[in-house]
């Protein structure tokens, strides 16, 4: 196993650890893990002592209630050194790591794009990854921020949408479809990846590749919903929920096992 | 409505546009700090300047409000000033949460300018009035709502929101030219209430364009033989209360005029600060029913907010406490 996988694993541990003392969004911080893995230990220039270092890369979590899994991720990181639990569900402002307060959804490219902006009449080459759900893309805001940025040619700016292909209520394209969705970001204007959002250095290779351009891109990363946790993978019930003592220790030595 | 109401007769000179007035000044702001950085929503009045001498300090969000505030934001973590314009009433009812989560939850200076607040776009009716604006973001954390009366004043409040990186900022600007203020309206610091005009008998508070109505109305009551003062409020948010407690003074009735809702806004603002042993408040404000096709100034006397309504009630009130007595 690397390094960013079993970052990973660690990370996965700390969100079950989570949810064993309270409800939580299960579903949707787990299955993001991956594509924060792949980002933190290959892809965002950082520098590990100085979490605001200026010349930093930014990643903004517009899907908000994936909060304690970017939380897992940076503690693992060393980021954070706090208890998880007294954090709050969706980024807030104050938090080491934490760019941008979000969790309303449809939020975060709109921000994102501003911060890609600011880079550029900064003169700075920074760039910034914005990490959108799927079943976010219903509201209409990020299309107002995906013509934005691809109007304005925000090569710098690079979207994930974590394509776990489940929301609150069930399956995206059931409550309201989002498919053809590569072709709508073509259409838009951006330069557009897929990938197994589980495959660490795929991901990886995949966000390389979308480095070099004069226009957007995104990343559409396929990923498994509570993934790590078998009886909550794919099932949207546990969008949101606590784990009791036997689902615990189901959960717990899934994530040990694999090891 | 059919009739055409007469403006108000106080001034002789020709109305301003409060956008012509902020051009160029928008424009000299952006030549000497490249910091500042404004947006506009496919409504370049404002920023037509600016684009022409420095095109790098103008960026167009196309007709998007929620993408154009989320884009502020960005910007504003990014370090730079954003001053974000667009028709009032999209920009803040259509972008509200991004106003509220992503500029003032966080504080961040973000200058919001609400092109044609209150009833100025007239006849286009009621989805491009906006006498919501001050009542919704008075109820933002942190906002500061200014409601300049003529183009003079907004030149004064757009000096002092730029000078002021503390926080975030809503102004209200007009969608069509004012009636130009007596000099004392409009120059000077728009935190402070300014007296225009004594009087010992009542002292109307007015806000935005109804100042100009409240001038008229005090010309009027003049030859009813009540005197009347006339103050002019800008700053809404924080609210100066106590300027307004001394203005008030030992007069027995402040009416406060406003084309606004009453939430957030002058009237319940005045009230509190008079407090319950004060003198009689009475609000004049709009209200919401739905209006008939009309012009700026029929909709103000619609409401009751244009300086005839605010004289009859001045004139009900004495006429009550005559009775009374």
């Amino acid at each position: 196993m690397s390094n960013a996988d079993e970052l990973a694993r660690r990370a996965r541990l700390r969100v079950v650890e989570l949810a064993a003392r309270k409800a939580i969004h299960l579903g949707p911080a787990l299955s993001l893990i991956d594509v924060l893995a792949a980002l933190y230990t290959r892809i965002l220039r950082r520098d590990p002592a100085r979490p605001d270092w200026p010349e930093r890369d930014l990643l903004v979590l517009s899907k908000g209630h994936g909060a304690y899994g970017l939380y897992a991720v940076l503690a693992e990181l060393g980021v954070l050194t706090t208890d998880l639990n007294e954090l709050p569900g969706h980024p807030s402002d104050g938090i080491p790591g934490i760019e941008a307060a979000t969790g309303a959804l449809g939020h975060g490219l709109s921000l994102a794009s501003g911060l890609a902006l600011g880079a550029r009449l900064a003169g700075k080459d920074r760039r910034v990854y914005v990490i959108t759900g799927d079943g976010e893309l219903d509201e209409g805001s990020n299309w107002e921020a995906a013509q934005f940025a691809a109007h304005h040619r925000l090569g710098n700016l690079v979207a994930v949408v974590d394509r776990n292909r489940f929301q609150q209520e069930g399956d995206t394209e059931e409550v309201c479809a989002l498919e053809p969705l590569a072709d709508k970001w073509r259409a838009f204007g951006w330069r557009v990846g897929e990938t197994d959002g589980h495959d660490i250095t795929a991901i990886g290779d995949a966000l390389n590749a979308l480095r070099a351009g004069d226009t957007p891109a995104v990343l559409i990363a396929h990923t498994t919903k509570g993934k790590g946790v078998p009886f909550a993978e794919g099932d949207p019930s546990w969008h949101m929920g606590e784990l009791d003592a036997v689902q615990h220790r189901i959960a717990v030595a899934a994530l040990t096992t694999t090891a | 409505m059919t009739t055409t109401s007469i403006p108000p007769a106080h001034t002789s000179v020709a109305p301003q546009s409060m956008r012509v007035a902020l051009a160029p000044v928008l424009a000299a702001a952006v030549a000497a700090d490249a910091g500042l950085i404004t947006l506009g929503a496919d409504g370049r009045a404002l920023f037509q300047q600016v684009l022409e001498q420095n095109p790098r300090g103008y960026v167009d969000a196309g007709i998007a409000e929620a993408n154009l505030v989320g884009v502020a934001a960005g910007l504003a973590r990014s370090g730079l000033r954003p001053v974000a314009a667009a028709m009032a009433p999209f920009l803040v009812r259509r972008a509200y949460e991004q106003i509220r989560l992503d500029v003032c939850v966080p504080g961040l200076p973000v200058v919001l300018l609400g092109v044609g607040g209150g009833l100025g776009y007239g006849p286009l009716g009621p989805t491009h009035h906006a006498t919501d604006d001050i009542t919704l973001m008075s109820a933002m954390p942190g906002m500061k709502v200014y409601c300049p009366a003529d183009a003079a004043d907004a030149v004064s409040v757009m000096r002092a929101v730029l000078a002021d990186a503390s926080g975030p900022a809503y102004v209200r600007l007009s969608a069509r030219p004012d009636p130009v203020l007596p000099p004392a309206a409009s120059t000077g610091a728009p935190h402070a209430p300014r007296l225009l005009r004594d009087g010992d008998d009542v002292l109307i508070v007015a806000t935005g364009r109804c100042v100009a109505e409240a001038l008229d109305a005090a010309d009027g009551l003049a030859a009813d033989g009540v005197a009347a003062a006339v103050a002019s409020v800008t700053t809404l948010h924080p609210f100066p209360a106590t300027a307004i407690r001394e203005l008030a003074g030992r007069r027995p009735l402040v009416v406060t005029a406003a084309e606004s809702l009453a939430p957030g806004g002058l009237g319940p603002s005045t009230a509190e600060a008079l407090g319950r042993r004060g003198p009689a408040v009475i609000s004049l404000h709009t209200d919401h029913r739905y209006p008939p096709v009309a012009s700026h100034q029929d909709l103000l006397r619609f409401y009751g907010v244009d300086g005839q309504s605010i004289r009859s009630a001045v004139l009900s009130y004495r006429n009550r406490k005559t009775r009374e007595a």
